[in-house]
């Protein structure tokens, strides 16, 4: 009986853990798509992607519905623990960064009709390219649970980041030449944005997988820090009360 | 005489007695030695309580156990078809789970990221599948690279009993190639004969009647600007013709430094009007190749003046550079201009491919250069290369076998970029 728990048990962790690999995979795939539908201003291929990202939310929902349940009813510890609780943030990192490419599917319906400038289109290329290389990155660090590379996706960002302010700078520039509006511009600086969101949570699912291998956060070096202030302060008052 | 048959009697009982046992020993071996072997077979393990029956499970094992062996034979023999085949096959039982994934399928079982969707389709799929729903499905993935499957799942049944779902894979991503090249070829080949054609039909309609002489004399100017387009798209079409099949070139030793001259020569008015200063890079010893003077600078002409058309901005530089890299001659062609899409660098080299069908019609050209480019190249022996990202601009990169230097000169030195003996000609 215990045997047979045991193994609906691990078979419930290794169904989780599917589920997030290919909750992944679809987002991995939307950010090229969307963002040939952007450049391309594919009106019903936008449509169709804005509607497919409800499977993902449904999709999310019955992940974080199956992480109650086993920390319900499983009662798991230590690493099962970590796995599941991190299972919970990936859920949303992931989903999250899904909602990105749908609010990108709907800036294209917002500048249609525009023509944007090459080098715009170029960066912007560049940074879904860079963005999706990420968070295919973050995924493959949890699906080998290879905290290393978890560790080094704050890093391997910085690309993006340096890219994004690029691009705005080129959207800013060349928005005259275009000749659209401040508001379109600020709609193309958004996209950019979103982009450079996507980076960020693939950063947040590698720190996850560093604290689900590990048992460690980068928040956590911030909290030592925080009370190590805190004792200093405490010794001073008290030392200061003293005399 | 009563005792001695007494004794022959009682000693012929004791012998039939021994026979007796004797014969059941036997037989209880006999017994026993069969059942063994019908034990061997892994069919039958109870013990028999007769000869004819234990012969009987043996029989009945025998034949069990031969065709099993035939049964393996088959699967083994199906399982190799279904390998060899090249589509995916996957066979899942009546609850789902694989029994057979064969090689041309298993790429997508480790489940990351592209092959995570396939998975989840084939799951989709397999459950349409069984409710009796669409059995196709077609799945686009964007990578990279990308890839369109084209997903069929049928339901395995026998005598009315559902054994499980069969799904076939067919990866179509170089047909839909092969049918977009075609399809594109026809829009664009016609488009480029239509218009002249139609522009110069309506020319004439106008023409007729018309007495006002300055206006034949505008309109007869249309009409000789649209034939002489008519006549170069047609021209271009021969010359590809040619070129394709080999042509008839005259091949000897040529420095390629002579062609680019005469190529930069032809481009210089284009380019001056466009404002775009072109730069050439070359060593002073000749870079020799083996090569039709005509198609090498078509096609070096043919780079230059994209180049120019595609430079953008005014006041923007077109640069080409030469040199000799171990046995072959590297010439690079490089703009800073708009650039190619990354998802148009692989059709570029199509005949009439147009990356954006406005921006390329409003510059000229028929869209067959670059195609002439990539086939004059291949008949040199050579390749060609490009690499571009939108905004920064396009370089192409021919590699030409290189000629040794005529006697007593010095090879040209390969030496970097950046590390050239001179430059020649700025626009």
């Amino acid at each position: 009986m215990n045997e047979a728990l045991r193994k609906t048990y691990h078979e419930e962790l290794d169904g989780i853990r599917e589920g997030i690999v290919r909750m992944a995979g679809l987002v991995s795939e939307l950010i090229p798509r969307g963002t040939e539908i952007f450049l391309g201003g594919d009106l019903s291929e936008a449509q169709r992607l804005i509607e497919e990202d409800d499977i993902l939310d449904a999709m999310s929902i019955e992940l974080e519905e199956r992480c109650y349940q086993v920390l319900a009813l499983q009662q798991p510890m230590a690493s099962d623990l970590r796995a599941i609780t991190s299972a919970l943030w990936l859920n949303a990192e992931i989903e999250r960064s899904g909602d990105l490419m749908a609010n990108i599917a709907k800036a294209t319906r917002r500048i249609y009709g525009i023509t944007i400038d090459p080098r715009v289109r170029g960066l912007i290329v560049q940074m879904s390219e860079e963005a999706a290389r990420l968070f295919r990155l973050s995924i493959d660090s949890y699906a080998e649970g290879d905290s290393g590379l978890g560790a080094a996706l704050r890093d391997i960002d910085d690309r993006l980041d340096e890219l994004h302010r690029d691009t705005i700078q080129a959207i800013f520039e060349t928005h005259k030449d275009q000749g659209y509006d401040l508001q379109a511009g600020v709609q193309l600086a958004l996209v950019c944005r979103f982009y450079e969101r996507i980076g960020d949570h693939a950063v947040n699912i590698g720190e996850r997988v560093c604290y689900m291998v590990d048992g460690w956060h980068p928040e956590h070096t911030g909290a030592l820090r925080a009370n190590a202030r805190k004792q200093e302060r405490a010794d001073v008052d008290e030392g200061d009360a003293d005399v | 005489m009563t005792a001695v048959l007494v004794v022959v009697a009682v000693a012929t009982l004791v012998l039939a007695v021994l026979m007796v046992v004797h014969a059941e020993r036997q037989r209880g071996r006999v017994i026993r030695r069969v059942d063994r072997m019908t034990a061997d077979l892994g069919f039958d393990h109870m013990p028999s309580v007769s000869p004819e029956e234990s012969v009987a499970r043996l029989a009945t094992s025998l034949e069990r156990w031969r065709a099993s062996v035939v049964d393996v034979a088959y699967e083994r023999r199906y399982r190799a078809a279904l390998e060899a085949i090249p589509l995916g096959v996957i066979v899942v039982d009546a609850d789902r789970n694989p029994l057979f994934v064969n090689g041309a399928a298993s790429w997508f079982r480790e489940g990351r990221h592209s092959e995570a969707v396939v998975a989840h389709a084939v799951e989709r799929l397999i459950t349409r599948s069984v409710s009796g729903e669409n059995h196709e499905e077609t799945v686009q993935l964007y990578g990279p690279p990308r890839r369109r499957l084209h997903l069929t799942a049928a339901q395995i049944e026998a005598d009315g009993t559902s054994l499980g779902t069969l799904v076939l894979i067919d990866d179509v991503t170089e047909q839909d190639r092969i049918d977009a090249v075609r399809r594109d070829f026809i829009t664009n080949i016609s488009h480029e004969l239509r218009t002249p054609i139609g522009a110069m039909s309506l020319l004439a309609e106008t023409l007729v009647g018309e007495t006002d002489t300055a206006v034949v004399e505008s309109l007869a100017e249309r009409l000789s600007r649209e034939a002489d387009r008519l006549a170069a798209t047609v021209d271009d079409l021969l010359e590809l013709s040619r070129i394709e099949h080999g042509g008839d070139g005259d091949f000897e030793p040529i420095a390629l430094q002579s062609v680019i001259a005469v190529a930069h020569d032809r481009v210089r008015s284009a380019a001056q009007q466009r404002d775009v200063e072109i730069g050439v890079t070359l060593p002073e010893a000749p870079l020799m190749v083996h090569g039709d003077r005509r198609q090498l600078t078509s096609a070096v002409f043919n780079l230059l003046d994209n180049g120019v058309k595609y430079s953008g901005s005014s006041a923007s530089v077109v640069s080409i550079r030469g040199r000799l890299v171990g046995d072959e001659i590297e010439l690079t062609v490089q703009d800073s201009g708009i650039g190619i899409p990354r998802k148009d660098l692989d059709r570029v080299f199509e005949r009439f491919y147009r990356v954006d069908s406005g921006r390329s019609r409003s510059s000229g050209g028929t869209g067959l250069g670059l195609s002439m480019v990539r086939h004059i190249v291949a008949n040199h022996g050579g390749r060609i290369t490009v690499e571009s990202a939108e905004g920064e601009g396009t370089t192409f990169t021919l590699q030409l076998p290189a000629l040794p230097p005529p006697d007593g000169e010095e090879p040209p030195d390969d030496r970097s970029d950046g590390d050239m003996d001179h430059e020649v000609n700025p626009a």
